[in-house]
């Protein structure tokens, strides 16, 4: 497997913060993977660093490039949408679609135009005029429309109506993704792309709490719900975080043999949203 | 790199409409009071008689074509100061709007360097500001031409004798070209720093470029009793090493109070040589070049989005 992003070390600090502190991983091509983190937990930071739009310290490498030094070459084979207001409200589409044609080699604008046919985006608007929803359809035709290694996601469907976001990962997983291609993806809806991804990061104060694939997570986590003196017995494989659901005690166990589990109460894998909180909040114990 | 500039340029125009828009608006006034004059004038039919037949008669070439480089000259004036306004508001306005409605994450998230972005913003005030302004000002002078040849012939005057014949269009259009293709250069330490400025500050870019404009050389005052940078500045204002000077030896021939010939001319008096051998062009030039490049560092490593 060969790997399109490799971390080490990797540190960047504001001031007296330090946003990312030393964190190396691995993504490998043909991997979905998504960055999960609390507000202010270095996401955004760590991405901007891949994206070359931020200097950090450690040894970064973005398709073999130093993503810092060689933006441009890098941008030729990355896309990024950072949020949905990021597209000028004065340009048109058809503008747009000149631009892109003109400044990106990897662009084809029969695909874009043939993507947009399939939304309600008029050639001839302007971004201004459309609709948050459609303003994001069109970031991602334009981004499906080139022919890039890596796509990343910042929040991208942040404060879109819900029918928009199921059918932005969709078009995202029918249109762009093809077991080639490469997608590090953020965001708050973690049950939206929860049966999307391969792979899981979740990250809290510049560390990386959790890297692992998806297919991995079950061999590694369990919750347990229990009770009583069940509970007792249970918490001393030293849950990882425990909670109380209709007077129930929800516990999350990271590497316990679930032999060592049986009979205590009803195991069952945790969601990617519970897992999230319980590393979180566990870490923060 | 160059077809990247042409788009990007592109994007700038589309983006900043007011670049074509307002030397349109003050071709189309000017068209229009003239046309106003025309009617206006055509209720004087015999003070417009005699100025016909004054024109045709009495006044030799070189008077007509004196008295239409007048106009057509004159007439480049108000392009002249609404392209110095769209230069100041454009260079103020282009590094920090996109950071305003966050658009510039967009334009940095494709393969085009902090460096050709400011660089194409540099290049719209200095080319693309004055070549449109030039553009629409032949298209004006045209217009005024035709305007104003009909009127000679409605009233009875020779339109090709009077108009075409005389008017030294080509003599204006390359001098205009000169001009406003060099204006910039000389005001680049300017334009340079309105960019630059308009790259780093976080709010109302108009005041933060022209406060310390202001308080800088008071402050140079108050503390060392110099006025170096006062000097510096007031000195792009009167000190244009652009025009020879007037020379009423060779502008009237020494018998007859007539004008010469050959000092009719608007090119005569743009001294290209003199432009480029000024030490304060080259000077101005490299302040210019300190602001740019400051301000491509500013957009690089500023990591405000």
């Amino acid at each position: 497997m060969s790997s399109l992003v490799t971390a080490r070390n990797v540190s960047k600090s504001f001031g007296n913060v330090r946003a990312v502190d030393n964190v190396s991983f691995d993504i490998e091509k043909g991997k979905i993977m998504g960055l999960f983190g609390p507000n202010g937990a270095g996401k955004t930071t760590l991405l901007k660093a891949v994206l070359g739009l931020t200097d950090c310290e450690g040894s970064l490498s973005v398709l073999g490039l130093d993503p810092f030094k060689q933006r441009k070459e890098l941008m030729q084979n990355i896309c990024f949408i950072a949020d949905v207001a990021v597209l000028p409200r004065w340009i048109k589409v058809a503008q747009l679609l000149d631009f892109m044609e003109s400044v990106h080699p990897n662009f084809s604008r029969p695909r874009a135009e043939d993507l947009l046919s399939r939304t309600k985006v008029r050639i001839d608007a302007k971004v201004g005029e459309l609709s948050k929803g459609m303003v994001t359809q069109l970031h991602l035709s334009i981004i499906t429309a080139i022919d890039a290694k890596l796509l990343v996601l910042d929040e991208p469907t942040l404060g879109l109506d819900i029918i928009f976001r199921k059918e932005f990962y969709s078009n995202l997983l029918n249109d762009y993704f093809d077991g080639e291609r490469t997608i590090l993806i953020t965001t708050h809806q973690v049950e939206e792309i929860e049966n999307l991804m391969t792979d899981i990061m979740f990250i809290n104060d510049g560390r990386i709490l959790l890297d692992s694939s998806m297919e991995a997570l079950p061999d590694t986590f369990m919750e347990l719900i229990t009770s009583g003196e069940n509970a007792d017995k249970a918490r001393q494989f030293g849950p990882i975080y425990e909670r109380d659901v209709f007077g129930k005690k929800v516990m999350t166990f990271e590497g316990v043999d679930p032999e060592n589990l049986e009979g205590l109460g009803e195991p069952h894998t945790p969601s990617v949203a519970d897992l999230f909180v319980a590393k979180v909040k566990g870490a923060a114990a | 790199m160059i077809s990247h500039q042409f788009a990007l340029i592109r994007r700038e125009i589309w983006e900043h409409r007011s670049l074509f828009i307002t030397p349109a608006v003050v071709g189309l006034v000017m068209v229009l009071t003239l046309l106003t004059a025309f009617i206006f004038a055509s209720g004087y039919q015999e003070i417009v008689d005699i100025g016909i037949v004054g024109a045709q008669s009495l006044a030799g070439d070189t008077e007509r074509r004196a008295a239409l480089l007048a106009v057509l000259a004159g007439n480049t004036a108000p392009f002249m100061i609404a392209g110095a306004i769209l230069t100041v508001f454009y260079s103020l306005d282009s590094l920090y709007a996109e950071r305003k409605n966050k658009s510039i994450l967009f334009w940095r998230s494709l393969p085009i360097t902090d460096a050709e972005t400011v660089i194409s913003k540099l290049l719209t005030t200095v080319l693309a500001i004055p070549l449109i302004a030039f553009v629409v000002i032949m298209v004006t002078h045209l217009l005024i031409l035709a305007m104003t040849s009909m009127f000679v012939s409605i009233e009875g005057g020779s339109s090709m004798f009077l108009i075409w014949k005389s008017a030294p269009l080509f003599d204006v259009w390359a001098g205009m070209l000169i001009i406003m293709i060099l204006l910039p250069v000389w005001f680049s330490p300017f334009i340079g720093w309105f960019l630059f400025v308009s790259g780093w500050t976080k709010r109302s870019p108009l005041l933060m470029a022209f406060l310390p404009l202001m308080l800088v050389p008071t402050l140079e005052y108050w503390v060392l009793r110099t006025h170096l940078i006062w000097d510096a500045i007031q000195g792009r204002f009167d000190q244009l090493p652009l025009f020879k000077g007037i020379d009423i030896e060779t502008l009237f021939d020494d018998s007859e109070f007539i004008a010469n010939a050959d000092a009719v001319s608007l090119l005569a008096y743009v001294d290209v040589g003199k432009f480029f051998a000024s030490p304060h062009m080259w000077a101005g030039l490299v302040v210019c070049g300190l602001f740019i490049t400051a301000a491509i560092y500013v957009r690089r490593y500023r990591d405000d989005s």
